[in-house]
């Protein structure tokens, strides 16, 4: 009897998919059911074209456009179907939703990504999809779709592919050896956020093929240093994304769980995404002011940090100051709270002291070590080798001297910085108008009277 | 002073480094110009160069045995659109024949930085062409493109797509320069001068994934994310001329 009921459940689920669409109506669809995935790149392996098939691939990764919202195009980013037996709370595919479902055959898909990258449109293919009957059936599908492309079609370009959690082990063994990166979602930071949200997903379904393809890279390479034949798998490495402020986390937590992902299952990337309120649900927040897409960009400046400037996650945030300033980047609000280690003596400072400085980034520092072996820095050399000088000068001197005489002091620092910041983004809004000088605040710094302080004034109080 | 005038080519740089330099007469009182119209200097003597195939070499030859670096970014200077690269690249061969190939971290010096820059600015621009390439199939399989850069970039763009579409016949066509790569099936890219373009008409297929292609790329946006300066950061407007997903009047 359940067999038959699973039976019946299979057709109705068939049925769901419109039949006879045209690719335009599909395309339309499928794109727009991929695009909150936040994923595109294209970097982490470089591979040479050969004759007979189509495709190279280059390890600094290639964009080949920029859409309205300003994130990169860089792969064609697909779901193979819309349709979907989980329900997820915060994704528009969910099996709750009213939304037309459609489906590509694994030619129609091959023959976009071969399309579309003869003219250079794009630099491989993002595949990604709905649960398809089971975890099993759809990543069977994704197989199928990657072995078409990569054995019939000939296509060497680059292809990053979702692990479908709870999938079997061998199928996403076989779909990591033609991928060149494999990515499973983490969904939300901590495991309580995805049983309220995530009823399908558990923390352990997510992270199992995680580990499954971390360990399967440290074997792959054990090998290639052997046999230099063997096939590779998931040589530009795997990443994941979390989505920010569906659940309750702070920052502190969630870049902790990344700084774990990194140590512990050696991630190339965790990719951060703003929720986009695309389900009205009790269990959703509502957003009005659109997606928080300033704590996104503390994020991403946070994890820059982690992965390029030796920063550790507990230098940057406690418990008791869980989240990231709205006015300051992480970098600056780490400088300003430890003024003990400044200012910083750039012709003689480490190469990891200097990239600590505000305004500093790893190309600049770099710069600086290699110049400084030939000749005495200043701050003019200091502007041309790239260095952000309206954040730099309150931590560095140049031949023991300071730009200015400033007081290092945490509160006038931080006023400085963020005046600063203000003062551009107020002549950017304001640039038609000209004006003379003047003694008041005419950057509107100062919060305006409420209607509180004005019953206050009138009453004495103030 | 005299001024050795060469032709606005990597070549005919090459040539005038070395004329300049067996000129004997001092790094001070010779400079370096490419062909254009300047305003004249009263008191200079102007020497036009006639490229030569032999003086390159031995110039190339000196800056490889220095660093395979430092000929790379002298190339890439050479291929700048800046009116006085031909004689900051002068300056600056002087210095890597001094300071060797330690050269390159003498950034603070003022010549060396202007290669340099000059040299990122041009890398950067070659990169841009790589992701902003169009091609458009035409009706007898060819694949087209026009790029209107601002350096000569032609041949940083070329070797990319040589190595990526090895099995198509393409032509990548530089309008600014007159310039043309093509690339015949399984052969390798040939650079051409002083072509001569006639009508080219599309394929029967092409509409239909110019289409499909302007579909994905509308459908990818987030609406509430919508951030045209962030777009223009990353594609600024000049390069959206001959990209079929913009509107090729107003860049939008």
């Amino acid at each position: 009897m359940c067999y038959t009921w699973k039976k019946n459940m299979c057709a109705v689920i068939e049925m769901q998919i419109e039949q006879n669409m045209t690719i335009q109506e599909k395309l339309q669809i499928l794109s727009d059911a991929a695009k909150y995935d936040a994923a595109c790149t294209s970097s982490g392996i470089s591979r040479k074209g050969k004759k007979g098939s189509i495709g190279n691939s280059l390890a600094c990764g290639i964009c080949h456009s920029f859409s309205a919202d300003g994130r990169c195009i860089s792969l064609l980013k697909i779901l193979f179907t819309n349709e979907c037996v989980f329900d997820c709370k915060y994704c528009i595919n969910r099996a709750s939703n009213d939304v037309r479902r459609a489906a590509f055959t694994p030619e129609e898909i091959c023959n976009l990504t071969i399309e579309f990258y003869r003219r250079n449109y794009i630099e491989g293919l993002f595949l990604s999809s709905g649960i398809l009957k089971n975890p099993n059936y759809t990543m069977d599908l994704l197989y199928q779709t990657l072995y078409k492309l990569r054995k019939e079609y000939h296509f060497m370009g680059y292809i990053h592919v979702k692990a479908i959690p709870g999938a079997d082990e061998e199928l996403i063994q076989r779909t990591g050896f033609l991928a060149d990166r494999m990515s499973v979602n983490l969904e939300l930071p901590t495991g309580d956020g995805l049983r309220r949200l995530a009823p399908h997903k558990t923390r352990k379904t997510i992270l199992k093929p995680m580990k499954q393809i971390q360990v399967g890279i440290t074997a792959n390479k054990n090998e290639v240093a052997f046999y230099r034949a063997t096939p590779k798998f998931v040589p530009a490495g795997q990443s994941t994304q979390m989505i920010i402020g569906a659940t309750k986390e702070n920052d502190y937590q969630i870049i902790s769980v990344a700084e774990a992902l990194y140590k512990s299952y050696s991630l190339k990337r965790v990719f951060y995404s703003a929720y986009v309120s695309v389900n009205s649900d009790a269990m959703l927040p509502a957003l009005p002011d659109g997606p928080p897409l300033l704590r996104e960009h503390r994020l991403y400046q946070a994890d820059w940090l982690l992965r390029y400037y030796g920063f550790e996650a507990s230098e940057l945030l406690t418990p008791e100051r869980p989240n990231f300033n709205v006015l300051l980047d992480p970098k600056c609000e780490w400088a300003v709270r430890h003024l003990e280690c400044f200012p910083v003596e750039v012709n003689r400072a480490e190469y990891q002291t200097l990239l600590r400085v505000p305004g500093i980034g790893v190309k600049s520092a770099r710069r600086i070590v290699q110049v400084r072996k030939s000749a005495k820095l200043d701050f003019e050399d200091l502007k041309r080798l790239g260095v952000v000088m309206k954040r730099a000068v309150y931590f560095i001197t140049c031949m023991g001297r300071m730009c200015y005489q400033i007081k290092l002091e945490e509160n006038s620092i931080t006023h400085h910085l963020i005046h600063d910041d203000r003062k551009k983004l107020y002549e950017l809004q304001e640039k038609e108008s000209y004006q003379q000088m003047s003694l008041f605040d005419d950057y509107k710094l100062t919060v305006p009277p409420s209607v509180e302080d004005g019953r206050l004034s009138v009453s004495g109080e103030l | 002073m005299r001024v050795f005038v060469c032709e606005d080519s990597f070549e005919g740089i090459m040539t005038a480094v070395y004329d300049a330099w067996a000129s004997r007469l001092g790094h001070n009182n010779v400079s370096l110009q490419i062909q254009g119209e300047y305003n004249l200097d009263l008191f200079s003597e102007y020497v036009t160069v006639e490229t030569e195939e032999e003086k390159v070499e031995k110039v190339v030859r000196t800056l490889q045995k220095i660093s395979e670096e430092v000929f790379a970014c002298t190339y890439k200077a050479a291929m700048s659109a800046e009116q006085e690269k031909a004689d900051n690249i002068y300056r600056f061969i002087v210095l890597a024949i001094k300071h060797r190939s330690r050269v390159l971290e003498r950034l603070n010096h003022p010549d060396v930085m202007k290669v340099f820059s000059m040299a990122r600015r041009v890398g950067t621009e070659a990169h841009r062409f790589l992701q902003f390439v169009r091609f458009r199939e035409l009706e007898n399989g060819i694949l087209f493109s026009k790029i209107e850069p601002k350096s000569h970039i032609i041949t940083m763009v070329a070797p990319h797509f040589d190595d990526r579409l090895p099995e198509e016949n393409w032509i990548i066509y530089d309008a600014t320069h007159n310039l043309a790569a093509v690339h015949a099936k399984r052969t390798p890219w040939v650079l051409t001068r002083e072509t001569e373009l006639f009508p080219l008409l599309s394929s029967k297929k092409e509409a239909d994934y110019e289409e499909l292609w302007k579909i994905f790329f509308r459908t990818i946006s987030i609406e509430s994310r919508k951030n045209p300066n962030c777009q223009r950061n990353m594609l600024p407007l000049w390069y959206r001329k001959n990209m079929l997903e913009f509107d090729t009047v107003s860049g939008l």
